[in-house]
This record gives structure tokens, sequence and C-alpha cells, in this order.
């Protein structure tokens, strides 16, 4: 049911009408026509709650076909009164105007939840690099192995801040359609070694097989997107398996379409958490105490749809996989010697 | 007795410039101070520092314009400190005349390698003859030859002048444009997929793991840098 669960409203709208026909049609004798145009509202008004234009202007257009079995002459759509015309008219403004106005609360209420997410998230490598520095300072402890344990903790939660802060860059510019993509020919494998690099050698190195093609052709898009692309699943499998398992990158170039998953060995994830994962600010119940802003997956999503791509999640044998597909809407010519 | 490098550091942020000079300091260099623009042209003149740290963020004008003036006044290495997120901004600074940039964060490692790398480069350490070496490669301009370990490669003509011209400018920062105009011509500027294509070919035959690579070292939105560990 869950894959269902953004089309929520839809449902509800649609639940509305056959209510809102059922009563119409029952009490026909008894409402007069206004009653029954302004019923006919309901749905209107709880879909543009929604903040979704598109959403709004289906409905409120099914609403006033609907309409068409009480106007005289019914089920002909036909229209002969004016007054009619513009009872539809400000069925579309009403729609509107609330649509906007969900859209800015739906709006405000995000930033609020990015600010406090950001807040906590920001604030616990912050706390860790406060804490052990000044335990570097106050206690007079020599002994290198604890001393080495400390600094590398802060290094890990400088990294781990500075991911987050890059995620947030991003996703402001995915979010900014001002800002269009940087779009140029990018290398995959030059992608994966600097996605290696923002982790701590011995983190990720051995634990990564990488397969695919010597001869991957180049991908057109936004090469600092994919990239982050990257350094977020591998940071996701990563914190969401055992510390010797490995994890899997594989890249599949067809004419049409790139393909990139990353697995790693877990648990499987429960099918409400698959279809969830990457909505934002969504964390699976199992994961009180990772850390995680739940908003790398987004911004892979993000990344993704972009790109007019897709992103998924599935369980595979002994763990989970993350799956990327990107069109390929411009191909690279055939390079001659040109020297 | 050659006296120890002294390095000016253009930087606002005090937390900043303790860091800096404290990490040089470590590593005997001398350090001075400057918090504006104005401060550090003082400096400049007077101190004549050896290599200049310069923080693209002044609050009191434009960092580029901080380099062409410098550069008028002095020929002196300077290495730009700069946020994430702005390549532009680097690009820019490069090409003002900047020999090298560190983005912040930076580690202090990665600082000092900057620092000594650029050093080295402007004490006229130029690499001349027809042979070439950086760790296991060895490249005879003269020849058109490739040795790594002690396999000869084969590298295509395109593939052979940009080892050349890395090599030749190993570890420094070389922005897209530059290795395509200097590379394949004039004309050949915006070229991108030319350049993505020879590199991907070229690490294929020196690196032995592609996906981290130990030479051709990719300076996202910005170019590349050859990294030669052992001096050539």
């Amino acid at each position: 049911m869950n894959y269902l669960y953004p089309y929520r409203h839809y449902f509800v709208s649609l639940i509305l009408f056959v209510l809102i026909t059922l009563i119409s049609q029952i009490f026909k004798e008894n409402l007069q026509m206004i009653n029954i145009v302004l019923i006919h509202l309901i749905p209107v008004i709880v879909i543009a709650l929604w903040g979704n234009i598109l959403a709004t202007t289906l409905i409120t257009t099914l609403s006033i076909a609907l309409l068409a079995l009480y106007i005289p002459p019914t089920l002909s759509f036909l229209v002969h009164e004016l007054m009619y015309l513009w009872s539809f008219v400000i069925f579309y403004i009403v729609g509107y105007i609330i649509t906007l106005q969900a859209k800015r609360i739906h709006h405000n209420s995000i930033k609020e939840i990015l600010y406090s997410t950001l807040s906590h998230d920001l604030k616990t490598p912050l706390s860790s690099i406060m804490g052990n520095a000044t335990l570097l300072v106050d206690s007079q402890t020599v002994d290198p192995a604890i001393r080495y344990k400390t600094i590398s903790l802060i290094i890990e939660s400088s990294r781990q801040m500075n991911r987050l802060i890059s995620n947030l860059l991003d996703s402001a510019r995915l979010q900014n359609s001002q800002s269009p993509l940087k779009k140029g020919w990018c290398d995959m494998e030059e992608l994966i070694s600097l996605a290696r690099r923002e982790f701590r050698r011995d983190t990720l190195h051995d634990r990564l097989e990488c397969r695919f093609d010597s001869d991957l052709p180049l991908f057109y898009a936004d090469c600092a997107l994919l990239l982050r692309l990257f350094v977020n699943l591998l940071d996701n499998a990563l914190k969401y398996s055992d510390e010797d398992k490995p994890i899997r990158l594989d890249i599949r170039a067809t004419p049409a379409e790139f393909r990139i998953t990353i697995s790693n060995e877990c648990a499987p994830i429960k099918k409400t958490d698959l279809d969830n994962l990457f909505e934002k600010f969504y964390r699976a119940g199992n994961t009180a105490d990772i850390s995680g802003s739940g908003l790398g997956l987004t911004i892979c999503r993000d990344i993704s749809r972009a790109h007019h791509g897709n992103i998924r999640a599935y369980n595979i044998a002994n763990g989970v996989s993350f799956e990327v597909t990107l069109p390929v809407l411009k191909r690279p010519a055939s390079l001659k010697e040109v020297l | 007795m050659k006296h120890p490098t002294l390095v000016l550091i253009i930087e606002d942020d005090n937390a900043i410039s303790r860091l800096l000079a404290l990490s040089l300091q470590q590593n005997k260099f001398k350090t001075l101070v400057a918090k504006d623009r104005h401060t550090a042209l003082r400096e400049l003149q007077t101190r004549s520092p050896d290599l200049i740290l310069l923080d693209l963020g002044l609050p009191d004008g434009d960092g580029k314009e901080l380099i062409k003036t410098i550069r008028t006044m002095l020929s002196v290495p300077i290495i730009v400190v700069s946020a994430r997120n702005d390549e532009k901004e680097i690009i820019a600074s490069l090409d003002a005349g900047a020999d090298d940039y560190v983005t912040k964060p930076f580690s202090t490692d990665e600082l000092l390698a900057r620092v000594r790398s650029t050093q080295r480069r402007f004490l006229g350490l130029q690499k001349s003859g027809n042979i070439i070496t950086c760790s296991d490669i060895v490249i005879d301009v003269e020849q058109f030859s490739v040795i790594k370990g002690n396999q000869p490669l084969k590298l295509t003509p395109t593939e052979f002048n940009l080892l050349k011209y890395f090599m030749l400018h190993s570890n420094e920062v070389l922005p897209h444009m530059k290795i395509l105009k200097e590379v394949w011509g004039v004309g050949y500027q915006h070229e991108m997929q030319y350049l993505r294509t020879y590199v991907n070919a070229l690490r294929k035959k020196i690196e032995s793991d592609t996906t981290s690579p130990e030479y051709i070292q990719t300076e996202l939105g910005i170019g590349y840098r050859f990294v030669c560990t052992s001096p050539a």
C-alpha cells in the first residue's frame, strides 16, 4: 500500500467525490442548486490544502465535470447560464488561492524542521569536537593511544560536519530554480575517486569493491552533484552496515542510460521503510543510534530527478541495494586524434 | 646561511590566521599576519615576504584585485585560501596570478604540502633537459618514450603530450582551460570532452588503481594536478 502514500491526497478527494455524489443524488429533491455547487467545493478545498497546483487543477476540473450531473441540461456538459460559468471560475480561484497559501505554510514548516534537524545534526559532531578538544587541553594524559583516539574523533566529526554542510549547500542549490545545473562531461571513475577522498582511508578503502566496464563513456551532467550523490550513497552504506563487510559499487552503461548500484550487507529493510526512505527527514525505525539527518537520501533523489533519473532501494539476498538510473541525454561525440 | 622563509598571512579571521601561523611556525617558517588589504600592502613593502597566503574573502576589497596589485609590485608566490563552492573565484584568482589554492576546511598537512611545492617551484627548480622523472615514471621528450617501472608504455601522441605537460608542471594546479590551450591549442579551451577522455585514457595506462589515482588528481570544477611525491 505504501507506494500509494504520496498520492493519498488524490484518494481522499476521490472518496469525497463519491460521498458527495451519493448525498447529492439521494437528497436531490431537497437540495437547492446552490447547495450542490457548494458541496462540490469541498474536495477542491481539501486538495488545495496539499499545496500542489497540478492536483488542484485536476480535482477542480473533475468537480466541475461532476456538476454536469445537476446543471440543466443534465449530463450534456453544456452550460446555458452564464451564472454557472462564474461559479466555475470561482472554483478555480478558490482552489488556487488556498493552494498558494498552503504552499507557503508548507514551505515554512519544512524550514522549521530543517532548522531543528540542522541544529541537532550540526551540534552532535560539534559537541564531539568541543568535548574531545577540551579533554586534550584539560587532561595531562600523555598516553599516545588515547590522544590518537581523541584526535581521530575530532577529525571524523569535522568531516561529518563538512559533509552535512556540503549537502545543505547543494540542497539549497537544487531547491532554487534560479541556479540551473552546471552541466559538463563527467567521468564516473573520476567521481568515484573523488568520493573516496571524502572518507577516511581506513573506513572505506578496503571495503569498497567497484565493478564497471573499463570503457565507460563520459556522462553529461552536473559533476559536483553527481559527486554528492556518490558520497551520500557511500556514506549511507557505511553507516548502515557492519564494519568489515564489503560495499559494492556497480556502474552499467547502455546507450540509453547509466545504472549505478551501491549495495551493502545488513538486515533487510521493512517494506514501509523502503518506500519512504527518500522522503525528507524520514528515517527508518531502527536508526535511533546512527547519526544522520534524513537529508542525504532525499538529496540523492533530488539529484537523480534533476537529471531526469530515478532512485530506488530494494532488499537483496543479504543486504540492501540503492539503484540510481540516469538517462543519457547527450552522447559524447567520437573523438579523433587532434594532434 | 639561508634565512627562514617568511610567510605573510592575509586573513581577517583570528582563529584561522592563528592556525595558519602556528602550523607554519611548527615547520620552521616565520610568519606575519595582516588582517586587511591596507596592512598587507604595507607589510609587503617593508618586510618583503617569501610567500603569501591570501584569504579571498577579505572585508576590504576584492582578493583578485589584491593579487593583481601584488603581482605588479613583487614576484612572490601566492597561495589563495578560499571557502568551498566558489570554483569561479578560484579560477579567476589563478588567472589573476595566484600560484595555488587551498579550500576551507583544509588539513594542515595539505596546506604545508602546497606551501612547500609552490616554494620549490618558485626557487627555480625548473625541469630542464629531455628526461623528466616523477616517482616511477620516466619520460623522454626527445625520444617520445615513456617508461613506468621498467615497462615501456604505449601512448598515443595526444596522451604523450598531455603527460609531458603534466610532468613539466607537476604538483601545480592546472585549470582545465589552460591544459586544453597548452596541449590542444588555442580554440580548444572549451573542449572539456577531449580533456576528460584523454585523462581517463592516460590514467588507465599510468595508474595502478584508476578509482584511487596517485598521479593525476582531479580538482573538481577547476582542473587537474599531477602529483609527484619524489622531486623530479
